[in-house]
């Protein structure tokens, strides 16, 4: 058990020009937590994720693990137990060795790993493939062993890269419970990497975002979704993505076609302080509806209609302004418009927009 | 200056011992080797302790140069020597290459006693080549050999093979060909098995004939195993002194560069050290000026050096 | 001999739909003679030197070099005794002396061709082009030419009429082939694997050890094939830097005294060679089921 801090860390890949591939990092995770980093392809999670392992030089800032500084540590002395995207099992070694593997370089007598490994078999139901080598095992089975592996050594923090991305849905979807439940029952300070915001939101205590490197936000999961920090992370969570347009201010609100979203006094005084006269203007699917016939509303041509059941999205575009602008309404699943039809659309509750800054990307409402 | 030895010792230290022994037994021995081309030295003037005698040997300049490359005859032939040095060499390499492709395609299908196949043509190589030598140069015999038996039983002339004529070089020939296709042949094969199936299978799904598949599927996928191959196989076939030595001794119209070095060295009393050694650093100097056109041809495939 | 699955089991689908018109991948009857003639015929030509020592070695010299050459000629074994027995050197010592030659060359060439090739395939350290490159070069010069300071440099270690100053001489010459197949060997072994031995608590020499080292396993059996070999038959050294006493020879340096001038007594090679050629056919025949997949690593990229 023990707590983990990026201290200001960066790595540099050298090159021209040199790659901040994670950027002055800044975040601790409590003892026991779930922390969740997500981010587009490329976005240094999985390098930050390795500087963490002591696979990855740590060019600027510091690591502590437990409250101890693991800078300069080599891996082996951090405590920490990984399970890779390729899961990385050890082709020669059958599936019990590979799990005992860790704890027999430790030295432990083994009875003892022979005990420890059965249990953890027990758990990840793999008891009758222990004496298999990896390649005799199938996708889901492999990605268990790895899980295994990491759980039979008992260590401070678990860190995992992507460890479902090989799989099919169906069984990502499975595997994700169990591992949330896993680690409840462990209750081992976790990393979790993945690009899939969905992941992200189901599984972390907290969610970091990064991109290019750089932190955007770290938060639960609904503080992510409810108040993003940035028009990034906005449209980065959340599925289908928040409609984020431009739009130009009005004493009222902002205007969106024949639609004036009223705006908080405050939300208004702050873009005024920043001289704006647009802003970035945020609002989920769900929190659009389709107007009654007397309201005011946005008029929008109706372009896809995806139908999820119960629900049902709406893609069509907008004119604001002198461009076409594409939105996503969340509609009753069963009345749906016809495609090409022209809607009336208009915002469930003012309270539900997101405003940010044109030029910066930061949220402006406090 | 500390971070790029904490960074790479664990690289330096593994690769060390090979650094020290590489330049203890290669590159000092080459460094020395080079410095005798520029000297007169030979048997009678090198430092002998036996005899308590110290080296006399004298520098000379580019002597050794000069006379191996205006002499004719007495030095070795060098110009009409490297012209059979590249008939050797390229003869060589391209039978060992077309030949172990070949035989590897053959293998590289499913039938029976495939594995049977394997080890016999394997064969060769597995047995030290001065035994193959031995057994080539009976067959090759002129009365009493195999080749010549069958020869005048079919009712055809008998040739000398290893006499003083161009047929000797044909036969050294031969026998470097079958010393050397079981190498060839065993690692074109596992390139081959590296290709992909699916590359196959997509060919046949647009339609490709056999001769297309080989030619967009086979040999670009081999491209990179054939170029390290045809290079090392070069760069091996020119310095191969052994085949023609144990097979033909000195025979004028087998020798070689390498094998004239070798001759220089070893005959006679005189044990021309210094001759020999020019040879080995014109042999160097043209291998270095045939590496650098061969890779600067092959880098555009992906670099394999 | 390996008689591999998939022989069986084109040979079961053979029988199978044998009535039927030709499937997928099945070869015409006329294709099938072409494939196992071409292959028979090159079989026999690579057998047949061999199979003529083998012969040769149980007649008599005089028998053995004959106008009208039969299979069976006075055949008896006393060639194998009169070699075995020491009656023309001490076969046996000589045949001691290769064992432990060629098998350290195997075992320090091997060893440090992958320690390099490890350090090439793994680390991105500055001077790992220029080493591969020398390596290269070391190929270039006839190195038989440089016997001389060879020997001086030898004389100067102490190693001069040492084995061991024959098996560092034999990796000089194994070592750059062998670096350079077996860090192809370890460029296919991901680096995942590397990292994961090093989280579960490997040192970087314990990843090469305990993990890249027996994933590499065809390419180790395949340079040890390799390095035996060349050791294992090799003259101008051996009878250039072993004392000249008798019981220090290797196999391939006594059994010169079968080949005198002008009168080589064939029966008698023949017994030898096939002495000589066991050993390595047996190393041979261990290693051989990796060969195939063994070279594959040996050169291939991508
Ligand atoms: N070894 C490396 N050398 C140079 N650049 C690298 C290296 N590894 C990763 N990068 C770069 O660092 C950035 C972050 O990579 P990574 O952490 O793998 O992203 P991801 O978020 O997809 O896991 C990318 O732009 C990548 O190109
Ligand atoms: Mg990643």
């Amino acid at each position: 058990m023990a707590e983990v801090a990026y201290v200001n860390a960066s790595r540099v890949f050298p090159g021209t020009p040199p790659v901040r591939a994670v950027d002055n990092l800044e975040l601790s995770v409590a003892d026991g937590e779930f922390l969740v980093l997500v981010g587009p392809s490329g976005s240094g999670k999985s390098t930050a994720l390795r500087m963490l392992a002591g696979l990855e030089d740590v060019d600027e800032g510091a690591i502590t693990i437990g409250g101890k500084d693991v800078t300069n540590t080599p891996p082996k002395g951090r405590d920490i137990a990984m399970v890779f995207q390729s899961y990385a099992l050890y082709p020669h070694m059958t599936v019990a060795e590979n799990m005992g593997f860790a704890l027999k370089l430790r030295g432990v007598p083994k009875a003892e790993i022979r005990e420890k490994v059965a249990e953890a078999a027990r758990m990840l139901d793999l008891t009758r493939y222990l004496d298999r080598k990896p390649k005799a095992l199938s996708g889901g089975q492999r990605q268990r062993v790895a899980m295994g592996r990491a759980i039979v050594r008992e260590p401070s923090v678990f860190l995992m890269d992507e460890p479902l991305s090989n799989l099919d849905a169906k069984l990502r979807v499975e595997t994700r419970a169990n591992i949330a439940a896993l680690q409840q029952r462990l209750g081992t300070t976790t990393i979790y990497v993945t690009h899939d915001q969905v992941e992200a939101m189901t599984m972390g205590h907290r969610v970091a975002v990064l991109k290019d490197g750089i932190l955007q936000q770290c938060a639960s999961p609904r503080e992510l979704y409810d108040r993003p920090a940035n028009a990034f992370v906005a449209s980065f969570i959340g599925s289908p993505a928040m409609n984020l347009k431009t739009v130009p201010l009005t004493p009222e609100g902002a205007r969106l076609d024949g639609l004036v979203v009223p705006l908080s006094r405050s939300a208004l005084d702050g873009a005024a302080a920043e001289g704006l006269s647009e802003v970035t203007f945020g609002i989920r699917p769900e929190s659009l509806r389709l107007a009654a016939a007397d309201e005011a509303g946005m008029t929008m041509t109706v372009e896809l209609v995806e139908e999820l059941g119960a629900d049902a999205y709406v893609y069509g575009s907008v004119r604001i302004g002198e461009q076409s602008e594409r939105f996503i309404v969340r509609v009753d699943g069963r009345t749906p418009p016809a495609l090409g039809q022209q809607v009336e659309v208009t915002v469930r509750d003012a309270d539900e927009v997101h405003l940010f800054h044109p030029g910066t990307g930061l949220r402006l409402t406090a | 200056m500390r971070t790029f030895l904490a960074r790479h010792w664990y690289a330096y230290a593994m690769a060390l011992p090979v650094v020290v022994v590489v330049g203890v037994l290669v590159l000092l021995p080459l460094a020395q080797g080079l410095y005798f081309t520029f000297t007169d030295i030979n048997e009678a003037n090198i430092a002998n302790p036996a005899l308590e005698r110290r080296a006399s040997y004298e520098f000379v300049g580019l002597d050794n140069y000069v006379k191996v490359l205006t002499r004719g005859e007495s030095y070795g032939a060098f110009w009409s020597t490297l012209a059979r040095t590249l008939i050797w060499t390229s003869g060589c390499v391209l039978a060992h290459y077309c030949l172990g492709l070949g035989l590897a395609l053959l293998l590289n299908r499913p039938m029976r006693f495939r594995g049977l196949y394997r080890v016999l043509l394997i064969l060769p190589w597995a047995v030290p080549p001065f035994i193959s030598v031995f057994a080539w140069r009976y067959l090759f015999n002129s009365q009493f050999g195999v080749v010549n038996q069958a020869l005048d039983g079919l009712g055809l002339p008998t040739p000398v093979w290893l006499g003083q004529s161009d047929l000797a070089l044909l036969s050294v020939m031969v026998i470097n060909i079958w010393l050397g296709v079981p190498f060839m042949m065993v690692t074109l094969l596992g390139g081959l098995q590296s290709i992909p199936g699916e590359l196959y299978e997509a060919a046949e799904m647009d339609g490709a004939t056999a001769w297309q598949r080989f030619r967009d599927v086979t040999l670009p996928g081999l491209r990179s195993v054939s170029s390290t191959l045809v290079l090392l196989g070069v760069i091996w076939t020119f310095n191969l002194f052994h085949v023609i030595f144990l097979t033909t001794g000195q025979n004028p119209h087998t020798r070689i560069l390498v094998t004239y070095a070798f001759e220089r060295f070893f005959s006679g009393g005189t044990r021309d050290y210094a001759v020999a050694s020019t040879y080995g650093a014109l042999i160097l100097s043209l291998l270095l000026v045939f590496v650098t056109i061969y890779r600067r041809a092959t880098r555009r495939q992906g670099e394999v050096w | 001999m390996s008689v591999d699955a998939a022989a069986l089991r084109s040979a079961r689908g053979e029988t199978r739909a044998a009535p039927t018109a030709a499937r997928r991948g099945q070869r015409s009857r006329l294709a099938s003679i072409g494939l196992h003639g071409a292959l028979v015929t090159a079989s026999a030509v690579a057998v047949f030197p061999i199979l003529w020592v083998l012969v040769t070695s149980f007649k008599p010299d005089t028998r053995a070099v004959s106008p009208t050459p039969r299979l069976l000629d006075e055949s008896t074994v006393d060639n194998y005794v009169d070699v075995l027995s020491g009656a023309r050197g001490d076969f046996l010592a000589w045949f001691g002396n290769s064992v432990t030659i060629a098998g350290l060359s195997t075992l320090v060439g091997v060893f440090v061709s992958a320690t390099t090739g490890y350090a090439v395939s793994r680390f991105r350290f500055p001077g790992r082009r220029g080493l591969m490159l020398t390596f290269l070069v070391t190929q270039m010069f006839p190195f038989a030419v440089l016997i001389v300071p060879l020997h001086n440099i030898l004389l100067a270690l102490g190693l001069l009429g040492q084995p061991l100053g024959l098996v560092l001489v034999y990796c000089t010459t194994t070592v750059p082939f062998c670096t350079l197949m077996l860090r192809e060997h370890f460029d296919a072994v991901p680096t995942d694997i590397d990292e994961a031995g090093r989280v579960d608590g490997l040192s970087p020499f314990g990843v090469f050890w305990r993990l890249v080292l027996p994933l590499a396993r065809p390419g180790l059996a395949v340079t040890a094939f390799y390095s035996f070999l060349t050791a294992w038959g090799e003259v101008a050294f051996a009878s250039a830097f072993l004392s000249v006493a008798d019981d220090s020879k290797t196999l391939s340096v006594g059994l010169q005294v079968f080949v005198q001038q002008n009168r080589a007594e064939w029966g008698h090679l023949a017994a030898a060679s096939v002495l000589v050629a066991l050993p390595a056919v047996v190393v041979f025949y261990l290693v051989q089921r990796f060969l195939v997949g063994g070279l594959t690593g040996g050169a291939v990229k991508g």
